[in-house]
């Protein structure tokens, strides 16, 4: 140890550390431009020099190359250092006038105008840029010529072949002489160009060490081997300097593990389209044709524009926006990708929704598109919105070419309207639509593990096993099966890992090892003694605010009785420290004050477990994600910041009890209500995982409406499959199959229900701990198009029905017609039935075989075969139907004419009416949704306005309800086909065993709690909430009764009642009211 | 401090709002160090006293954001 | 609506008799002039005592909360919705209620007669349509409709919404009336002006409670101005404590109030308390379309947990 004084304070330093090291340690600050931590100091810039007192005399040294020794006295702050300093800005401002750091320099310095001849120079010749180099292990650059010669350059001032383009030169420079287009322009042979950013999908930079985006979890840094320096040249190293924990460890080598594993679950994903080849788009030379994903990026407020909505060549506000659509779909001409990608409509109306309110201007968004498919729940009323609210351009029309204007950057595009015109159009911005598709890595993964795939490169899978691939016990999910949104993606990877539990139910809890509980010291009604402890987060925290001050003013709070600081408060050996200190002092409370409570909370309740305290006596306090990198350019505010944070977390914390998180015990039954095939394949995955199953019909048989299909759109026999799994289902014993069964009443919630169901009169009460409603749909009977006034007018059902009794009249028929969206998508359905177009066009192809001569005919109005199904599509207008569209005010009218069926509609191509006479009309018939309102109620479940139930989470949480234990699949949440049906009924089965499989459930400590002396029995809680928690303490109850009480399982910690609950009777624990007001009280506080 | 800076407390909710001021640091965007907040489960738990006792204390401004 | 009296008197009488309810609940008269006062009558000796007249305007509802009797209750417009309001919210059952309904054509101010009187009054003697004001050496005739109270001019529910037996057929409800003409004055002013106008309306503001009191809405076993941990509202008379008051008390009544006008009519001081609960009912109104109060099977607004509330009116 080195000891000397600073600034007149006796200092402490290693042997062989500069000045500039201690005095940073010791948070004085000395200013210099050619310093860099990971570099030897060169003493270039001068700017550090400061007064060395030996003992006798004084005289200037650069703090930054010279050494420590004992006994010496350094002064940084002296008016002679202030002097000297002053002229060295001076001179150096001279030479480079127009430096910004130079000008703040000078100006914090208090120079005018310096005294010197100005030139025009930006190169202060510090030389850091060429030390930095050779740390890099290049040396491309050097400090060349002599005097007033000297610059930095290469070797004989040519483009260098050694230079590595890596950047590091520009990074550091102080003055910015050395810039990115400098390098590439004078110093290298090579390209330079920034290191795409792949999550803002090229439209921005990123380093070599980087997290892939904000939200990534883990949350921590890679180094990109390939475009490391260390890695190409074996120098630098820079970022092992400034890791303060040496986390950095260059020489780690990929490792291969082995696993044993029983099940393989397929997440590939896939991959956008790639539309550069596309030349007739100019995407690959044109900044302002851009992909559908880069123009996500443009609109994210993280993205390369700041959400700002601009285009990219000359960040002007775009007026004209257009989309198109299915650009690397449905295309055969210029991709091989023939299949639908299903999400694009979608996201492409989303998308100009979203231009639209982010414009504040009136944008003209037009999107050109083939068939709209928004067939998703909820999605037609978005479009319609989009439509006729946002005012949104809809073109149908496939774009010929993209042209740019010359001398603008605008494009105008040539393209044929829906009456057949040629028409041109000029544009801001073009967004492609791009489709998805499967990436070779992941077909050569495919064919490693010997799975089959579809034409379009998707795993191949059956309508009755959706998420199998064809080899056994390897399962898929996600875009890889198939081409879909996220809703569906969703229910997928539930169905998969319920397939896969399935397989492995025998080893559920098998590696599963006991956690040791510390017993808990009871605090209630102790004084609070508050440990706070301030963390620095390396210099995340510590590098804004300061922390000692923080900490040292911690410890001047009330009941404050411990405070400390950790360099990183997460690390394991924190927090072992932390949980010994909270013994030793004795702490009741405990203050954490550092990231987020988002993240760490559970981390440091952890510790406090640890140490014996219930885990609610504790606050954190959050001063990095919310002060330190927020506030980077303003510490002292900052520290105030945090000082008052920290005040308001002390504050509330006092006031924390310890809270019980109740146990309660899970009825390891299922109940699932429904037996059609979502149902059926619900209860057995349930059983097949070893759960007790009670299955309710209202029905004389299973089946629902699968009973009424002839064949799959991949060409199963629906019946044959159905009569398998109805097989399965009643064989099985853990499943009970209750047929003409109702439920009469449910009681109870998550783990603990007790339904009451009746069958012919009879009554039974099951015990459940949770339930799967599978209750259908049905399918509208038509009112229109001549339905029951003729026989050979059906429902697509009913032509099923004659296919599956193989009724030989079919292939006497001459002609045939199918009429789409019947009853769906109008205004009292606003919806779209999402299996009609497959149905019908496997119909027609089917009478097509039946007999090739037929006339058949489709009337749409968008057909809508996503994903794969279009291959049927395609199958059927090679086969010869035609399809023949309609709009909603100009609908087919169907005649009864001496015996004969005529039906005129008009012709979209044409404009004029045609005339088809027919021996078959079979209308496409809205699924129609039972609107359960009995059902409803019993579970506390909500109806949407066309009836079907709504799910916890539109896309995240599509096979559950809010109410906990409580799940949904197959009709009765939209309709679907029965592959997504299966799947779901699988999604809602694993879905179940997360609850099943855990025998107890833990309710959280932070609830709600009635005062009942305070209650008015008003009810506004019990109505209130989404949850079902609160309920009225029953009439004939001995203590309150009428009055509200909480269920602690049920509840969800909102507060929704705390707050709308005018008698004060409501306590939201861990949020009361007292504990909100004391942070508030605290603010004003003075610091 | 020559001018005058405005005082504002925010309640935002744990799920959204709070998490996304997280995101705000997480992506380095910067504002100004006028706000302090206080994290609240939902924005259902807000109570208009919370505002009124926040302004009473000497709030310029506040801000519920779920 | 002075002929109501009998019907009424036959009515409670009848109820009594035939033992339907324990007691009915109506106004005797007071001993000031304009100042009826409730009274429960349990025997058919005493309901000679009932009186009904266009100073009736204290709202019965308020006497019904947590009774355990069967009650004969007279109602008003007002009252009526008020008592819809406490079945709602548990306050009463419906099958402990029959509901004597009062076709009402608005109860007058005793302040404003008061104040064309311009000194002590000593006797109010009410026609058809007008009010013949006595006072020491004279007396002077003024319109009904020029001394309503401000709730009752520009009602639009004088009708029980709710009744069991009508004591007459109903009156012509009241039609293009603009409820909000105030509201919107204060709306349309700046903060600086609001800051005075309801720093002006509330300084004389002695926190007596006496409008809590009054309303049928403030039933809670501890009132928030009594509590103490956490203490909502500060106990003094300090301004800003005063107005805390004010605010919840309004926020409380929020998508509950009727616009009865028991608050205003039992404010010692003459403060306009609706001016802030009918800020409120005019939200309410115009964000969800509802009147507190006019139905027994639609949960109230704010009550109302709807996951696909459009809530376009936040943006």
């Amino acid at each position: 140890m080195v000891t000397f004084k600073l600034n007149g304070k006796t200092v402490q330093g290693e042997e062989g550390q500069y000045i500039l090291q201690v005095a940073e340690k010791y948070g004085v600050e000395i200013p210099t431009l050619c310093h860099h931590k990971a570099l030897e100091p060169a003493g270039m810039c001068r700017l550090c020099t400061v007064e060395l007192f030996d003992g006798r005399r004084s005289r200037f040294v650069t703090a930054c190359n010279y050494p420590i020794w004992d006994g010496m006295e350094i002064n940084t702050d002296s008016e002679a250092v202030h002097q000297g300093r002053k002229l060295i800005i001076e001179l150096l401002l001279a030479r480079c006038p127009n430096v910004p750091v130079l000008q703040k320099l000078a100006a914090k310095y208090g120079i005018q105008e310096p005294r010197f001849k100005k030139e025009e120079d930006d190169c202060i010749l510090c030389g850091l840029c060429t030390r930095m180099c050779e740390k890099m292990g290049n040396s491309a650059i050097s400090l060349t010529g002599r005097g007033v010669e000297m610059s930095v350059d290469t070797p004989f001032h040519v483009q260098s072949d050694i230079c590595m383009a890596c950047g590091a030169c520009a990074s550091v420079c102080p003055t910015g002489h050395i810039t990115l287009e400098k390098i590439a322009r004078e110093i290298t042979k090579k390209k330079a160009t920034l290191i795409p950013s792949e999550y803002d999908m090229g439209l921005k930079g990123r380093k070599p060490v980087y997290v892939p985006y904000a939200q990534a979890v883990p949350n921590t840094p890679a180094i990109d081997r390939d475009v490391c320096m260390h890695f190409k040249t074996g120098g630098c190293k820079v970022c092992t300097e400034f890791c303060g924990v040496n986390a950095i460890d260059h020489s780690m080598k990929d490792e291969i593990i082995e696993l044993e594993v029983g099940a393989i679950i397929l997440a590939p994903g896939f991959q956008p389209f790639d539309p550069s080849r596309f030349d007739n788009y100019d995407y690959a030379n044109h900044p302002n044709v851009i992909t559908a994903m880069e123009f996500e990026r443009v609109l994210s407020a993280s993205g390369p524009t700041g959400g700002h909505l601009v285009r990219i060549s000359d960040h002007k506000e775009p007026k004209k926006i257009a989309w198109f659509q299915c650009v690397g779909s449905r295309d055969t001409n210029k991709c091989d990708n023939a299949y639908c990608s299903s999400v694009c409509c979608m996201y492409a109306i989303k998308e100009a929704v979203i231009a639209k309110e982010h414009a504040e201007y009136d944008l003209d968004c037009a999107v050109f598109y083939m068939d709209m498919r928004t067939h998703g729940k909820d999605f037609e009323r978005f479009y319609n919105r989009a439509k006729d609210d946002h005012g949104i351009r809809f073109l149908r029309s496939r774009v010929h070419s993209v042209t740019p204007i010359s001398g603008s950057d605008d494009l105008e595009i040539r393209y044929v309207s829906e009456s057949g015109e040629a028409k041109t159009e000029i544009f801001d911005m073009i967004v492609l639509s791009v489709g998805l598709e499967t990436p070779p890595e992941t077909i050569a993964l495919a064919n490693k593990l010997g799975i089959a795939l579809t034409p379009g490169n998707f795993a191949r899978t059956t309508t009755f096993q959706p998420v199998a691939t064809s080899k056994e016990g390897i399962f898929v999910c996600g875009a890889f099966q198939g081409p879909r949104d996220i809703p569906q993606a969703v229910v997928d990877s539930s169905a998969a890992s319920a397939s896969a539990g399935e397989m492995l139910s025998s080893a559920r809890n098998t590696e599963t090892k006991e956690k040791e509980v510390i017993p808990e010291t009871n605090v209630a009604g102790d004084r609070p003694r508050i440990g706070v402890f301030v963390c620095k987060c390396g210099i995340n925290i510590a590098g804004v605010v300061n922390v000692p001050q923080v900490r040292d003013y911690a410890a001047t709070l009330p009941y404050v009785e411990y405070v400390s600081d950790n360099l990183y408060s997460c690390s394991q050996d924190t927090q072992d420290s932390m949980a010994d200190i909270i013994k030793s002092k004795n702490l009741n409370r405990v203050v954490v004050a550092a990231c987020t409570p988002k993240t760490h909370e559970p981390l440091f309740q952890e510790t406090l477990l640890n140490a014996g305290l219930n885990k609610y006596l504790f606050e954190m306090v959050n001063i990095r994600n919310q002060d330190s990198w927020v506030h980077k350019n303003n510490p002292a505010l900052a520290t105030e910041k945090a000082k008052d944070l920290v005040r308001m977390g002390v504050s509330k914390v006092a006031l924390m009890q310890p809270l019980k998180e109740a146990e309660l015990q899970v009825n390891q039954t299922g109940l699932v209500i429904g037996g059609g095939i979502s149902g059926m394949i619900s209860a057995r995955s349930l059983a097949n995982q070893g759960y007790e199953t009670h299955l309710v019909e209202r029905d004389s048989k299973l089946g629902g409406q699968a009973l009424n299909l002839y064949r799959t759109a991949k060409g199963e026999d629906v019946q044959k499959e159905l009569a398998i799994l109805i097989e399965d289902v009643t064989k099985n014993d853990k499943i009970h199959v209750h047929l003409n069964t109702t439920l009469s009443s449910v009681e109870g919630f998550v783990g603990n229900f007790k339904t009451n169901i009746s069958s012919n009169g009879e009554s039974q009460s099951i015990e459940h701990g949770i339930a799967v409603v599978a209750t259908g749909a049905t399918s509208l009977v038509p009112t229109e198009y001549g339905y029951g006034k003729d026989k050979r007018i059906l429902t697509s059902l009913e032509l099923d029905r004659k296919l599956i009794e193989k009724d030989t009249a079919l292939k006497d028929i001459e002609s045939a017609v199918f009429i789409q969206c019947v009853g769906s998508r109008e205004p009292e359905r606003p919806y779209c039935s999402r299996v009609c177009c497959t149905h019908s066009i496997d119909n027609a192809l089917e009478l097509k075989k039946l007999n090739p001569d037929m006339n058949v005919y489709v009337l749409y109005r968008d057909i809508r075969t996503y994903g794969e199904r279009e291959y049927l599509y395609m199958e059927a207008r090679e086969a010869g139907v035609i399809f023949i569209r309609y709009s909603l005010g100009k609908k087919p009218v169907v005649e009864l004419t001496d015996g004969k069926i005529f039906i005129t509609v008009t012709d979209h191509v044409l404009g004029i009416p045609l005339r088809i006479e027919t021996d078959l009309i079979t209308l496409a018939s809205a699924i129609v949704p039972y609107r359960d309102e009995k059902l409803a109620q019993f579970f506390k479940v909500p109806l949407n306005d066309d009836g079907m139930f709504v799910e916890k989470h539109a896309k995240l949480g599509p096979s559950e309800f809010a109410t906990d234990g409580v799940f949904l699949c197959g009709l009765a949440h939209y309709p679907k086909p029965i592959e997504e049906s299966i799947a779901q009924g699988q999604a809602a089965a694993s879905r179940a065993v997360t609850l099943l499989s855990r025998k107890t459930i833990h309710t959280s400590g932070t609830v709600a709690k009635v005062d009942p002396a305070i209650c008015s029995s008003c009810g506004v809680c019990v109505s209130i909430c989404p949850y079902s928690a609160p309920s009225f303490i029953d009439a004939s109850a001995r203590m309150f009764p009428g009055k509200a009480q909480i269920n602690a399982v049920l509840c969800k910690g909102c507060g929704l009642c705390v707050a709308s609950c005018r008698s004060g009777a409501l306590h939201l624990q861990g949020f009361d009211n007292d504990q909100i007001f004391s942070q508030i009280f605290a603010l004003s506080e003075a610091g | 401090m020559s001018e005058w800076e405005p005082k504002i407390v925010s309640f935002l909710c744990n799920w959204c709002s709070y998490g996304a001021a997280d995101l705000t640091g997480v992506s380095r965007m910067q504002y100004p160090p006028n706000i302090r907040v206080v994290r609240i489960p939902c924005t259902g738990r807000m109570s208009p006293k919370f505002a009124l006792a926040a302004l009473r204390e000497g709030a310029d401004a506040v801000w519920v954001s779920g | 609506m002075l002929a109501y009296i009998d019907k009424i008197k036959e009515i409670s009488d009848r109820l009594l008799q035939e033992k339907k309810v324990d007691l009915i609940i109506g106004f005797r008269k007071g001993t000031l002039p304009m100042m009826n006062e409730p009274c429960f009558v349990r025997s058919s000796a005493d309901v000679k005592n009932l009186v009904w007249d266009s100073n009736c305007g204290i709202n019965l509802a308020n006497y019904l909360t947590n009774r355990k009797e069967k009650i004969g209750v007279i109602a008003k417009g007002c009252d009526s919705r008020n008592i819809v309001t406490h079945i709602i919210e548990n306050k009463i059952s419906r099958d402990q209620l029959v509901i004597i309904g009062v076709p009402c054509k608005g109860m007058i101010d005793r302040r404003k007669v008061y104040a064309a009187a311009g000194q002590e009054v000593t006797e109010v003697v009410e026609q058809s349509d007008a009010i013949v004001i006595q006072f020491a050496g004279g007396e002077k005739t003024v319109k009904k409709t020029d001394v309503l109270q401000d709730n009752c001019a520009i009602c639009i529910h004088r009708n029980p919404v709710i009744s069991d037996e009508m004591v007459a057929e109903p009156v012509e409800e009241q039609k293009g009336v603009d409820r909000y003409e105030d509201v919107r004055r204060v709306e349309a002013m700046s903060p600086a002006e609001k800051w005075n106008y309801f720093e002006e309306l509330l300084a004389p503001c002695i926190r007596c409670y006496a409008c809590r009191n009054a309303c049928p809405l403030c039933y809670c076993p501890t009132c928030f101005v009594d509590e103490s941990k956490p203490q909502w509202v500060g106990k003094t008379l300090d301004p800003i404590d005063t107005r805390t008051f004010h605010f919840l008390r309004a926020y409380h009544c929020a998508g509950r109030c009727t616009d009865c006008g028991s608050c205003v009519r039992a404010c010692p001081m003459g403060i306009d308390v609706r001016a802030f609960t009918k800020k409120l009912e005019k939200d309410a109104l115009e964000l969800f379309g509802w009147e507190a109060g006019m139905s027994l099977d639609v949960r109230p607004t704010l009550d109302t947990f709807k996951p696909d509330d459009p809530n376009t009116f936040i943006k």
